[in-house]
C-alpha cells in the first residue's frame, strides 16, 4: 500500500483546470520530486493534499485512509508535514519556541487542556524541539527572536519546524526559493541529511534541477495539471517529452 | 549527565521532587517572585493612593476608586490574553462584564448575598455565555470577528434594557443587589481593624485585592503553561499553527472563553462594589473602555493593562472631578484622548512597553 495516493484528483479553479486527473502513487521511504513549468499545478497539488485546497473531485488517501473531508491540522496529526514556499515562521517568537509549537502538536496531539501546567515540565516536547534545531544547525540561535535571522536562516527554520513536527511524509514546497548560491548549497546539504538519518518519505517541489536530480528517487513531470513523465531521474533526463514541454528542448 | 555541576542538578532534583508533591500547584520559575511582588503593590496601592499624607493629597486619590481600579484591571487582564496574546479584537466584551454584573446582582436577590457565591455565580454566567458567543462569533476573522461580537453584546444590551426589564430592571439597572457579609461574619464596607485598615482599608479592598492576586497568578499561569505559547504563534502566523498540526479554532475558543472568565469575575465584583448594575454595563461603550486600557497599559504583557486601567479610570474619576484639576476637568474626555494619542505615538506598546525600555536601557539590555 502507497503511503499516499491520489485518485483520478481534479481541481477546477472556474473555467481553469489546475489538477488535471491526477494519480500518484508514494511508497513509504520514497523521494519524489514534482517538477514543471510555471502554472503546472505544482503548489495547487501540494495545496490539496495538505487540505488548504478542496478538490472538485477525486481521493486522496494517506496510509489507506481518505483524507479529503479532514481539516488541515487533522492531516497534519496523521504524519503529513508542509515546509512553505515562504518563510512561514512564528516571526516574535523565539527560534526555539518555533521549534517546540510544532513538537507540542506531535506530542500533545492538536488540542490539550494543560492551561495550568508551567511548559518547562513538557520534556519531550524540549528533547524533539532541540534535536530539530540541531539537525537544521539553529541551535546555538535558539534564543534569538525568529524575526532576527537571516533569510536562509528562516527557511532553515521553516524546514525545522517542519521536521520538528515527527512528519511519516514531508511535503517541501521550493525549499531554495529567493535563497543565495551558498544558502541553497547548504539547504540541498540539509535535504540530504534528512533523507540519510532520518529515512524520512518525502515530496518536494522545486524549481532547481541540481537539488532534483541530487535527492530523488522518482520523479513525477506535471505540465498543465497533468502527469506528463515519470520515472527515475535518468529517465526523466533523457525524455524528449519532458524537454520539449518543459525545459524548451534544451540539453541537460 | 555527569558533566554537569553538582550542586545544580540537586537542587533541580529537589525542585523537581516539591513539583511531584504537591503537583501542578507548586511555584515554577517567576511565579513567586511575581505572587509576592504583586501582593506588595496591592497591599501598599490603596495606602499611597487613599491616605498617606502629601502624595494621596496630591493624587486626590480615594479608597473606592482603589477597589474600582483593581476591579477593572482585572477586566483588562483577561482582555489582553485575547487581544495582546492571541491577536482577537473582541468589540463585545461589556456582554460579559455586564452579563455577570447582572447575573450576580439577581443571584444575591434570589439565591444568596454571599460576595464569594456572587462571584461564582457571575462567572459561571459569563464563561457560558462566552461558550456560545465565541463559538457563534470565532466563525469569522477580523473584522468580522469584532462586528459579531459587538452586535451580540448590544443584543443583550437590548434584551435587558426591555424584554427582560422584568428582571433587570430596564433602563433603571438592578436596583435589589442584596450583599450580605465576607463568610458571614465582615461587612464589606466596614473597615479593617488597626494596621490592615490604615494600609488597606475595608474588607471590600481585601477582597477584591485576593481576588485580583488569584488572577495575577491565573493569568500568569496561563501565559506560561503551553496555551501561551500556542496563542501568540496563532497571533503570529495563524496559518503556521494550523500547519503544524494544531487545531486553531478550538484554541481562539478558549482564549475566548478564559477571557470571558475574567470578564465575568470583574463583572461581578463590580455589582457587589456598587450594590447596583447600571443598564450602562451591558453597553457598547464598556467594550470599548476595556479596549483602550488594554492598548494604553500595552497589549501582549501581563502587567499593562491594569495599569492601563488605572490610568483610564484616574483620569476620569479625578481629573474631571475638579479640584486640583479645575481648569481642564471640563475638558476631561479630550485630557484622555490626548494621553492615549501621546501614549500610542511615543510607544506604540503602551505605557508597559515604555517602562521596559526603561528598564532594559537602564540595564543594558540584560535579563
Amino acid at each position: 500500500m502507497p503511503l499516499l495516493e491520489t485518485e483520478d484528483l481534479v481541481k477546477e479553479f472556474g473555467g481553469l483546470v489546475a489538477t488535471d486527473d491526477v494519480n500518484l502513487d508514494v511508497e513509504e521511504d520514497e523521494r519524489v520530486s514534482i517538477i514543471g513549468p510555471n502554472g503546472a499545478g505544482k503548489s495547487t497539488l501540494i495545496n490539496l493534499i495538505t487540505r488548504r485546497l478542496d478538490p472538485t473531485s477525486g481521493d486522496i488517501r494517506f496510509k489507506g485512509e481518505s483524507i479529503v473531508n479532514r481539516d488541515p491540522h487533522e492531516v497534519v496529526q496523521m504524519g503529513v508535514s508542509k515546509s512553505f514556499q515562504t518563510a512561514s515562521i512564528f516571526s516574535e517568537l523565539t527560534v526555539r519556541e518555533n521549534a517546540e509549537i510544532a513538537a507540542l502538536a506531535a506530542e500533545h496531539g492538536s488540542f490539550g487542556f494543560k492551561f495550568l501546567e508551567h511548559r518547562d515540565s513538557l520534556t519531550g516536547v524540549h528533547e524533539v524541539a532541540r534535536d530539530t534545531l540541531d539537525a537544521v544547525g539553529l541551535l546555538d540561535q535558539a534564543d534569538r527572536t525568529a524575526a532576527e535571522l537571516p533569510y536562509g536562516d528562516k527557511r532553515r527554520l521553516e524546514i525545522g519546524i517542519a521536521l520538528a513536527a515527527e512528519p511519516d511524509l514531508l511535503l517541501m514546497d521550493e525549499p531554495t526559493a529567493g535563497m543565495s548560491p551558498e544558502e541553497t548549497e547548504a539547504t540541498v546539504d540539509l535535504v540530504e541529511e534528512v533523507k540519510r538519518d532520518m529515512g524520512l518519505t518525502f515530496v518536494l517541489i522545486e524549481h532547481d534541477m541540481e537539488i532534483v536530480f541530487s535527492v530523488s528517487d522518482r520523479i513525477v513531470v506535471l505540465n498543465r495539471g497533468r502527469i506528463i513523465a515519470e520515472g527515475t531521474p535518468d529517465e526523466i533526463r533523457g525524455d524528449p517529452e519532458v524537454q520539449e514541454a518543459y525545459l524548451g528542448g534544451v540539453d541537460l | 549527565m555527569s558533566d554537569e555541576p553538582a550542586p545544580a542538578s540537586e537542587s533541580e532534583a529537589e525542585a523537581g521532587a516539591i513539583a511531584d508533591t504537591i503537583g501542578i500547584w507548586a511555584p515554577r520559575g517567576n511565579e513567586l517572585r511575581i505572587v509576592v511582588g504583586t501582593a506588595m503593590i496591592l497591599a501598599l496601592f490603596p495606602f499611597v493612593f487613599a491616605r498617606m499624607p502629601v502624595v494621596s493629597d496630591l493624587l486626590q486619590g480615594y479608597q473606592s476608586l482603589a477597589t474600582l481600579i483593581l476591579i477593572w484591571g482585572i477586566f483588562a487582564l483577561g482582555f489582553d490574553l485575547l487581544l495582546g496574546y492571541t491577536g482577537l479584537l473582541s468589540f463585545g466584551h461589556a456582554a460579559f462584564w455586564g452579563g455577570a454584573a447582572y447575573a450576580a446582582g439577581v443571584f444575591s436577590q434570589h439565591v444568596s448575598g454571599s460576595p464569594i457565591l456572587m462571584v461564582a455565580a457571575g462567572t459561571a454566567f459569563a464563561v457560558l455565555l462566552a461558550w456560545v458567543l465565541g463559538f457563534l462569533s470565532l466563525r469569522r476573522g477580523g473584522i468580522y470577528f469584532a462586528i459579531l461580537t459587538l452586535a451580540f453584546a448590544q443584543m443583550m444590551f437590548y434584551m435587558s434594557s426591555s424584554p427582560l426589564a422584568f428582571i433587570t430592571g430596564g433602563e433603571n439597572g438592578f436596583t435589589g443587589v442584596e450583599t450580605a457579609e465576607l463568610l458571614g461574619m465582615f461587612a464589606l464596607e466596614a473597615e479593617l481593624p488597626s494596621a490592615a485598615g490604615l494600609l488597606l482599608g475595608t474588607w471590600l479592598y481585601l477582597f477584591v485585592g485576593v481576588i485580583t492576586l488569584i488572577c495575577v497568578t491565573l493569568a500568569y499561569r496561563i501565559l506560561n503553561s503551553p496555551y501561551g505559547m500556542v496563542f501568540r504563534a496563532i497571533r503570529e502566523n495563524e496559518q503556521r499553527a494550523e500547519f503544524v498540526g494544531l487545531n486553531v479554532w478550538r484554541y481562539r475558543l478558549m482564549s475566548f472563553i478564559l477571557s470571558g472568565l475574567f470578564a465575568g469575575i470583574a463583572g461581578s465584583l463590580f455589582t457587589i462594589h456598587g450594590t447596583y448594575v447600571p443598564l450602562s454595563s451591558l453597553y457598547w461603550t464598556e467594550s470599548g473602555e476595556v479596549v483602550i486600557m488594554t492598548v494604553l497599559g500595552g497589549a501582549g504583557s501581563l502587567f499593562g493593562p491594569m495599569i492601563g486601567a488605572g490610568v483610564y479610570l484616574y483620569v476620569e474619576n479625578i481629573v474631571s472631578g475638579g479640584h486640583p484639576f479645575e481648569f481642564i476637568a471640563p475638558f476631561w474626555h479630550l485630557i484622555l484622548g490626548l494621553v492615549f494619542v501621546v501614549v500610542i505615538w511615543t510607544f506604540p506598546r503602551g505605557i508597559w512597553g515604555f517602562v521596559r525600555d526603561v528598564r532594559d536601557f537602564v540595564t543594558g539590555g540584560e535579563d
